[in-house]
């Protein structure tokens, strides 16, 4: 497979935007993409789409066409892709795959979700369609109560304990307070994670992602084409995507996602490193207890050790390795179809040195773990200075 | 809801509380339900199996018998 390079990137603000409907969020984002790259619209080879729910949430099918065709792109093939709130990480790989592969060299990929026109319970059960609907949705399991579930026995097989857990959305609340589009631009005590309305115990509100509309766009093209269109490419230096179970109860150990343990595995072989070597990371912290099992599952810390590692600091953005720089899914905001390619944009900003306030030491090198369901779709993927 | 599953009918038996949640923000369609404890059982037979409790609450290690399915949903409770 030939190189690809990330050579632009786009987002809109994550928030409750009454007056944006799904096309145009995901044109916003695909339209600042393509003038970050300064390429038009009638050069994008092929368009591909991530979006989790937008039949359910908005009643319209056919997205990718219907988005692209917004956009004045045309001609080409335009494809939706959904694995749950993996479905524009999946979008990404798939994009990758093909122009690697040499089938096109510039391909657009855009994720999007408008949830905010919906109530939260609507939006409950609509999300609770990622997981088993013959088996655990319909004995009430939502997914706060899929993540309850892996957090309690997280805490029974391990110790982790709730301060430990507030200590994610601590942490990210900060990082998110400095990023102009969060959700939730707001800090947070660890009084106030701990006394939380409770959701799904031992899980409150403060351990839950948030429910956002967004859009998030990369382009990518062939590293050896990328300095036609980039000043600061950055390359796509490993990634894979991979499955397991959908139902929860169907898992061996649910305090691990196998699916996340393999792609890591996949994507630090294809790109020549070991969990050492990452520098920074943008995690799936759709719950604070995956943030966690995340960080033990790519290797940077021992199993049941992802608990102390964040209570101690190392993940902050002064510490040893950075995670969530961007305010992660629980204070950046989780529009579940553009979170994956959000996160590739998170990343690729922080190698291009353009975070800002957030803006990390050591920015060579990222992760991006984007997560489906409660671990049946995992897709990881490195990133560095071209 | 478009999902129309099978309903089971043969009891799952008893079995061992693998891990538990109290749901207080349930789904639209079990909204008058909450808050309700939901668990997924390591069943005696072999197999795990999401199910709800009724009576008392149960923690990780209890064991627990099959009680009855209330529209498709199986239902254990506390091993007396």
């Amino acid at each position: 497979m030939r190189p690809v390079a990330v050579i632009g990137v786009g987002k809109t603000p994550f928030g409750a935007f009454p007056d944006q409907d799904i096309r145009s969020l995901a044109v916003a984002a695909g339209q600042a993409c393509l003038a970050d790259a300064h390429v038009s619209p009638s050069k994008v080879e092929a368009f591909y789409l991530g979006n989790f729910a937008g039949p359910s949430f908005v009643g319209q099918n056919h997205l990718a066409p219907y988005i692209a065709g917004a956009m004045g792109i045309t001609g080409v093939p335009c494809t939706r892709f959904e694995a749950a709130c993996a479905s524009s990480g999946s979008a990404f790989f798939h994009a990758v795959s093909a122009v690697g592969a040499g089938l096109y060299d510039l391909a657009l990929v855009t994720g999007v979700e408008k949830m905010t026109s919906q109530s939260t319970p609507k939006v409950t059960e609509i999300l609770a369609g990622a997981g088993d609907m013959c088996g655990e949705g319909r004995a009430g399991a939502t997914f706060p109560a899929l993540f309850a579930m892996i957090a309690r026995r997280h805490m029974y097989q391990y110790g982790t304990t709730r301060e430990q857990m507030a200590a994610v959305a601590v942490k990210n609340h900060a990082n998110g307070a400095k990023n102009p589009q969060a959700h939730m631009r707001k800090v947070i005590t660890m009084e106030q994670a701990l006394n939380g309305k409770p959701i799904a115990e031992p899980l409150t509100v403060y351990d839950c992602s948030l429910i956002s509309d967004g859009a998030a766009a990369v382009l990518i093209a062939p590293l050896e084409r990328a300095s036609e269109y980039s000043a600061d490419p950055v390359r796509v230096l490993g990634i894979a995507q991979t499955s397991d179970q959908v139902a929860l109860d169907q898992k061996a150990d649910i305090t691990t996602f196998i699916a996340v343990q393999q792609a890591a595995q996949k994507a630090y072989k294809m790109a020549g490193v070991t969990a050492k070597d990452i520098q920074f990371a943008e995690l799936h912290d759709c719950f604070t207890i995956a943030e966690i099992v995340a960080m033990e599952d790519l290797g940077f810390v021992e199993k049941g050790q992802g608990g102390p590692y964040v209570l101690e600091g190392r993940t902050c953005l002064k510490g040893e390795r950075p995670i969530n720089t961007s305010g992660g899914l629980k204070s950046k905001g989780h529009p579940v179809g553009a979170t994956g390619v959000a996160q590739i944009c998170d990343v690729a900003l922080q190698i291009r040195g353009e975070a800002g306030e957030r803006q990390v030491a050591r920015h060579s090198l990222g992760l991006a773990q984007n997560l489906g369901g409660s671990g049946a779709t995992a897709v990881v993927t490195i990133l560095s200075a071209a | 809801m478009s999902t129309t599953p099978v309903l089971p009918t043969d009891s799952p038996g008893a079995g061992v509380i693998y891990t538990e949640t109290i749901v207080h923000a349930p789904p639209e369609q079990f909204a008058a339900d909450a808050p309700y404890q939901l668990v997924v059982v390591t069943l005696d037979s072999g197999g795990r199996l999401t199910a709800r409790i009724a009576g008392d609450r149960v923690g990780i290690g209890d064991p627990v018998d099959f009680a009855e399915f209330r529209i498709g949903i199986p239902f254990f409770q506390k091993k007396s």
